[in-house]
């Protein structure tokens, strides 16, 4: 069989607009792009001139599903800049409105997204028939995520309770207990997740050597923000350098720009996160993590579903946790204001789908640079080697049967976000 | 009995963040009823069993329209759409990447942003809502969506019956959940403004209203400035405030109010069917086939 291109027009199942074009030339892979047709919208030239609470309404509407994290990184940014200390309670409250998208995001990628492909259904909902009960422990994890951001920012999506120096209000304790016990009553519905990943063939016609980023938490547990991040070369850098690391440039076949690291593709997301970090996974997830690791997890970009079904299972247990301390504190911090109207700030959160960052520069109390680095842009140019890798392998077999299906299989194990990766800021620097 | 065919609905994303698709995937307890009820043709953000070719009983579209390609699909989904539902404050207003609609300074944004590089996939256009191009038969506002006032227009669409969202301002709700008042504390609110259906949130959490679900059909604009201004907020705050998220509302109904000189844009889509100018949308008088943007008669 003679191919001259696989044309995938609109990936499904991604949050976002993109594609995947596979040119052959006399018989051999010419060129692999992962097309990303995803409208512009300038956001980054609404931000400049506005007050920083516009801002982080405004960036926090980047993506819906990383709502939380676009706000949490532009609230650390902005704090920052406006040199603001928060109190230690709305730190915990910051930590548990970010594992509610934790969950929420990772058990719609790995029941609702992810596991169709494995099992041979087009969606979630055609798994019904045959896969009710995990459909269902699927969604009850994903709606206690949802839940979760809802008490903590006041809406699933785009809530504004989280601002600049705090939070508007915080939930009684009767409704923090609540969570804490229904984020422990779902671990077992999680696990079920994590088995049926576990004991699925993961494909290995994709793999190929990687290098990881994330970020090193400040203490010595696991966890998703800090301001310093680990590469897997062995190297670490300030968060504030992301430049450095991220390296964007614009291509033409995707409105979204491109990351490399030492002229090298590079990976961030789940995955990344527990090959650099996954020793100091403890409890229940510690041990799944130990049941599941193999090396593959180094060269094979499918088992960021099987680390995202983990990672659910230790949000959930680390909400019990943060919520024993936050019942701790009987009052409610005020909202602290800024000690200035200048400066600049750069933070790093991960989001679900990887490291995102966001700088901005404030002078007479408005922003007048901004600039955000997204997860799905910092990993598109890795997706891209590994369809390649794929597409060769599968070709030189002959096995381009439903290669299609195949090469879209690791699109989506990256859990990419196009909306995302489209719309990140930055104005300065392009003024040439 | 003979079985009433369930009614055949398509869902679609353009230019946006996918909040409103991703409101409805947030429906948990739900969601399995919905598909139920109707016959889902397409939801691509949700499964990869695609039909896009077919005749659609409602269309239900998130997002504004940025690209030429964007806006043949949409061109497309209307044509075999009875019932073309905008969802969310993008398909509405055209979303906070509106919020500079009217100033004519698109392309020098598009230029600061990609540089010089000529993009092969898409080619880009400033962003507008779904009524700027196409007849749109009902609209749900929201930053994103509200999921009760989705299932009603669900509900109601697939009985063939209309839907007729609240008319009220979050101030009527904020009332009603009797917060303070924070227009009273001096704070920038737009509940009096902002169309109602979220339940007055923001203001029931002691923040100021946004004003994520773009203008209410009666809007006072023109007290709402005097009053922030006897505030001491100055012109260039409340502005920046009601186009966040007012998009072309806001050039549409409000342009003297907000001081838009309502330039022909950079990139200005062409339409074919010219519209009648109105007098408020428009600071200058135009040919008719020169302003497709101003419209009265629709509200929303």
């Amino acid at each position: 069989m003679s191919l001259n291109r696989i044309k995938i027009e609109s990936l499904a199942r991604v949050e976002g607009h993109g594609g995947i074009t596979v040119n052959f030339k006399d018989g051999k892979l010419s060129k692999v792009t992962v097309d990303i047709y995803e409208g512009p919208r300038l956001l980054e030239t609404i931000a400049v001139g506005r007050i920083p609470s516009e801002v982080v309404s405004l960036t926090c509407r980047i993506c819906a599903i990383c709502t939380i994290s676009h706000r949490y990184a532009s609230l650390r940014a902005m704090e920052k800049a406006l040199e603001i200390e928060i109190p230690p309670k709305v730190h915990l409250m910051r930590e548990l409105m970010h594992c509610g998208e934790m969950i929420e995001s990772n058990a719609l990628h790995v029941f609702l997204l992810a596991l169709p492909d494995y099992l041979g259904y087009p969606s979630a909902v055609h798994m019904v028939p045959d896969h009710a009960e995990d459909v269902q422990a699927g969604l009850r994890v994903k709606k206690f995520g949802v839940k979760l951001m809802e008490l903590t920012s006041a809406r699933p999506i785009h809530g504004e309770n989280p601002v600049i120096g705090g939070f508007g209000k915080y939930p009684s304790k009767a409704e923090l207990l609540r969570f804490k016990y229904e984020a422990e009553s779902l671990i077992p519905d999680a696990e079920r997740g994590v088995e049926i990943l576990r004991n699925l063939r993961q494909p290995t016609y994709m793999e190929e050597g990687m290098t990881f980023m994330c970020i090193k938490p400040e203490h010595d547990r696991y966890g998703w923000v800090g301001d310093r991040i680990l590469v897997s070369t062995g190297e670490e850098f300030n968060a504030w350098d992301y430049r450095k690391l991220t390296n964007e440039r614009v291509v033409p076949h995707s409105m979204a720009k491109r990351s490399r690291f030492q002229d090298k593709p590079y990976f961030v997301g789940a995955l990344a996160r527990f090959n650099l970090l996954g020793e100091r996974l403890d409890g229940a997830a510690g041990e799944h993590f130990r049941r599941c690791y193999n090396l593959s997890w180094i060269r094979n970009p499918m088992y960021n579903n099987v680390a995202q079904a983990i990672e659910i299972v230790w949000a959930l247990e680390e909400v019990p946790r943060i919520v024993d301390k936050l019942v701790a504190y009987e009052e409610d911090p005020e909202i602290v204001a800024p000690s200035r109207d200048r400066g600049a700030g750069s933070a790093a959160v991960e989001a679900p789908r990887g490291t995102l960052y966001h700088h901005y520069e404030i002078a007479d109390g408005k922003v007048i640079h901004a600039d955000i680095v997204t997860p799905t842009a910092q990993f598109l140019d890795m997706m891209e080697e590994h369809i390649r890798v794929a597409a060769e392998n599968l070709v030189k077999e002959g096995d381009t049967e439903g290669v299609e299906l195949k090469l879209e299989m690791i699109a989506r194990a990256y859990d990419p976000c196009i909306s995302c990766s489209t719309h990140l800021v930055k104005v300065r620097g392009l003024d040439k | 009995m003979a079985e009433i065919p369930k009614p055949k609905v398509g869902f679609y994303g353009f230019t946006g963040c996918g909040g409103d698709l991703l409101t409805i995937l947030h429906c948990e307890d739900e969601l399995l009823d919905i598909f139920n009820a109707v016959d889902i043709r397409s939801f691509l953000m949700a499964s990869s069993d695609v039909h896009d070719d077919e005749e659609l009983d409602i269309a239900f579209v998130e997002g504004s329209i940025t690209t030429d390609h964007q806006l043949e699909s949409l061109k497309g989904i209307r044509k075999r759409s009875k019932v073309l539902v905008a969802i969310g404050s993008c398909a509405c207003f055209g979303g906070p990447q509106a919020a500079r609609l009217g100033y004519g300074d698109w392309e020098e944004r598009f230029k600061k942003v990609y540089g010089e590089v000529k993009h092969t996939v898409a080619r880009p256009r400033e962003s507008y809502p779904l009524d700027e191009y196409v007849k749109v038969d009902c609209c749900i506002p929201g930053c994103p969506i509200d999921k009760h006032q989705f299932f009603f227009a669900l509900t109601r669409l697939a009985k063939g019956m209309p839907v007729e969202l609240t008319t009220f301002p979050v101030c009527a709700e904020c009332k009603w959940n009797e917060n303070e008042c924070l227009l009273l504390k001096g704070e920038l609110c737009l509940g009096p403004v902002t169309a109602g259906g979220c339940n007055s949130r923001c203001p029931n959490h002691g923040l100021p209203c946004i004003g994520c679900w773009g203008p209410t059909k009666e809007a006072n604009v023109a007290s709402e400035i005097s009053l922030l201004k006897e505030r001491n907020f100055s012109s260039e705050e409340i502005i920046n405030k009601l186009r966040l998220f007012g998009g072309a509302a806001m050039v549409r109904r409000f342009a003297d109010l907000l001081g838009i000189k309502t330039e022909e844009p950079a990139g200005k889509p062409r339409q074919k069917k010219a519209r009648k100018p109105v007098a408020a949308g428009k600071a200058k008088k135009k040919t008719a086939s020169k302003s497709p943007k101003a419209k009265s008669g629709r509200k929303r």
